[in-house]
């Protein structure tokens, strides 16, 4: 395999938040890159700052130094080019499950009978038809979550940003959900960061994962995961599976004991 | 009204039902009393719609008037200090005959309402702008909490001296009454508006405008339509309270001048007209939240409200 292109790299980055006791630093010189139409998972021990990374790629925390580069280029953050989904579905009640998907083309100032279209599309490529004028309150949570994955993708964000998007679901759910997400990833040609505590998922999905140490985090370490499966069922019963598990376990209980230390 | 207690009733029965398809493995954690599941008679079913909870209600004020009546004639009751329902509903069709009555009541809600209008919209647009600098906010706050903690009622005498004793003044009070809860409300909801939410907006690179427009407004609207309902209350007070101190027409000054009269039944009827333009202004709110909050108005079937 080809080494693909970088297509962004954080270089240094620091950020830390004002406490009782002074500046508490965050995230001290954390660097790595990701490739086009990567998929990263970024785990490290609770606390270490995750979220922290995943705003400041967003462009909704300023680092306090270091550099972001897209593309050759250096950017401040990567607003309106990111894909952002949390835990939380982020999806407005006071919108329909329509209304919800369009808000990304909204913003964008797309034509609305266009944007109409293509949110029509998505929702039945989705199989969320006949949801459309519903409000998110009468949705399951895993319906919630794929009307937030479609409002994610069809902005048609240069990166997707997914924080924890599915710990809040059951595994079942789960499972179906990291399916359509890498099936999505496929069709769509996306890069992916996805922040998680969840090691499992980290090694069921990614191409790449990246270990955070401890608080003020920098990068422990980053590890090639090479499951040929593309399904996360699949890639869950492939021999070498446990082997990564393991060694990512490792990794982050390492930490734990040098806490307790 | 009547739509709340359906709604209670409703979700009582969902509760009640979830509670008996509740799989057999909790029952003996939640239910440590097994008390006796008694199903609702046949008569408290039938009573439990709108019809029948509407005889109920109206069975109840003609036993209230009845029994005062009755007591009144009976002596218990002087009709000089407390008034007879007969009485009040010859003052209330005299007074009605003469066109006295409508006019007073116009006065007075036409008051109520444009006091309302004004103080409830420069209040929660204030409260709304409040959003957009924290600095500012900080700055004022102390102001409009010192502001707030004057009972505005002291302020009716000023009030009358500057606008006079016609119906400007009675305006001016109930936009005082108003103005700075609309705006406490407004801020209060717009900064408890759902950060993830403005977040989530801000990485699709909206302005804060736009943030404004699309989360802020919205995720207000609930509080604010809310404290319409306690708004039209206070507007009411500023107009009666504006009529009570000078004042030629309107039901405070009904009220107040047959007061001095010890004119009980016609106190009553300014009283009972009072009631029932509050009642019916907190209906039109009701049915104003109900077309402009559409989505607050669902309730899955599986959801339990005790």
């Amino acid at each position: 395999m080809t080494a693909p292109g970088v297509q962004l790299s954080l270089d240094g980055i620091r950020k830390s938040f004002p406490g009782k006791g002074g500046p508490v630093p965050v995230l001290d010189g954390l660097s790595f890159d990701i490739y086009e139409r990567d998929f990263v998972s970024i785990i490290g021990p609770s606390g270490c700052g995750k979220t922290t990374v995943f705003n400041v790629i967003a462009g909704l925390l300023e680092p306090d130094s270091g550099t972001m580069t897209f593309r050759g280029e250096v950017v401040p953050g990567l607003q309106g080019r990111v894909g952002y989904m949390m835990q939380k579905d982020l999806l407005f009640p006071w919108r329909t499950v329509l209304q919800n998907v369009m808000l990304g083309l909204e913003m964008k100032g797309v034509d609305r009978a266009q944007a109409l279209d293509t949110a029509r599309e998505y929702l039945s490529t989705f199989g969320l038809s006949g949801f459309e004028n519903a409000y998110p309150k009468m949705l399951s949570g895993g319906m919630r979550q794929r009307t937030a994955l479609i409002r994610t993708l069809i902005m048609d964000p240069d990166i997707l940003l997914l924080d924890e998007p599915f710990s809040a679901l059951d595994y079942q759910t789960r499972l179906y959900l990291e399916g359509v997400l890498l099936d999505a990833v496929e069709t769509f040609h996306k890069t992916v960061v996805l922040v998680t505590h969840d090691i499992d998922e980290a090694v069921a999905l990614s191409k790449r994962v990246v270990v955070l140490g401890n608080r003020p985090t920098k990068v422990k370490s980053v590890h090639k995961i090479g499951l040929d499966a593309r399904s996360p069922i699949g890639a869950r019963s492939d021999p070498r599976f446990s082997d990564y598990f393991q060694t990512l376990c490792g990794e982050l209980e390492i930490q734990t004991r040098q806490r307790a230390a | 009204m009547a739509t709340h207690t359906l709604k209670t009733s409703e979700a009582l029965k969902t509760s009640k039902n979830l509670k008996s398809s509740s799989p057999a493995s909790t029952r003996p954690t939640r239910q440590p009393a097994a008390r006796p599941r008694v199903k609702p008679s046949a008569f408290a079913r039938g009573a439990d719609t709108t019809l029948g909870r509407g005889i109920i209600q109206l069975l109840a004020v003609a036993v209230f008037f009845l029994a005062w009546e009755g007591a009144v004639r009976a002596g218990w009751l002087t009709e000089f200090l407390v008034g007879a329902p007969s009485g009040i509903w010859r003052v209330f069709l005299a007074s009605m005959l003469d066109g006295s009555l409508p006019v007073d009541t116009w006065y007075t809600v036409i008051e109520a309402i444009i006091g309302f209008l004004i103080g409830t919209l420069v209040g929660s647009l204030a409260g709304l702008g409040l959003w957009y600098s924290a600095f500012v906010a900080r700055l004022v706050e102390p102001f409009i909490v010192a502001i707030n903690s004057v009972p505005k009622i002291a302020l009716a005498p000023i009030v009358i001296l500057w606008f006079g004793t016609g119906f400007v003044s009675k305006v001016a009070l109930a936009v005082s009454l108003t103005a700075l809860v609309a705006l406490i409300a407004a801020y209060q909801a717009a900064r408890d508006a759902d950060p993830d939410l403005q977040a989530l907006l801000a990485s699709m690179g909206a302005s804060k405008n736009r943030i404004f427009k699309s989360v802020i407004v919205p995720s207000t609207l609930p509080a604010i339509i809310g404290m319409f309902r306690i708004n039209i209350g206070f507007a009411l007070v500023g107009a009666v309270v504006g009529e009570f101190i000078s004042s030629q027409r309107g039901l405070g000054h009904l009220i107040y001048s047959a007061s001095s009269l010890y004119d009980l039944n016609t106190v009553w009827v300014g009283l009972f007209v009072l009631m029932f333009v509050g009642f019916l202004l907190y209906h039109v709110i009701d049915f104003a939240e109900r077309r402009i909050l559409p989505w607050r108005q669902i309730t899955t079937a599986g959801q339990v409200q005790v």
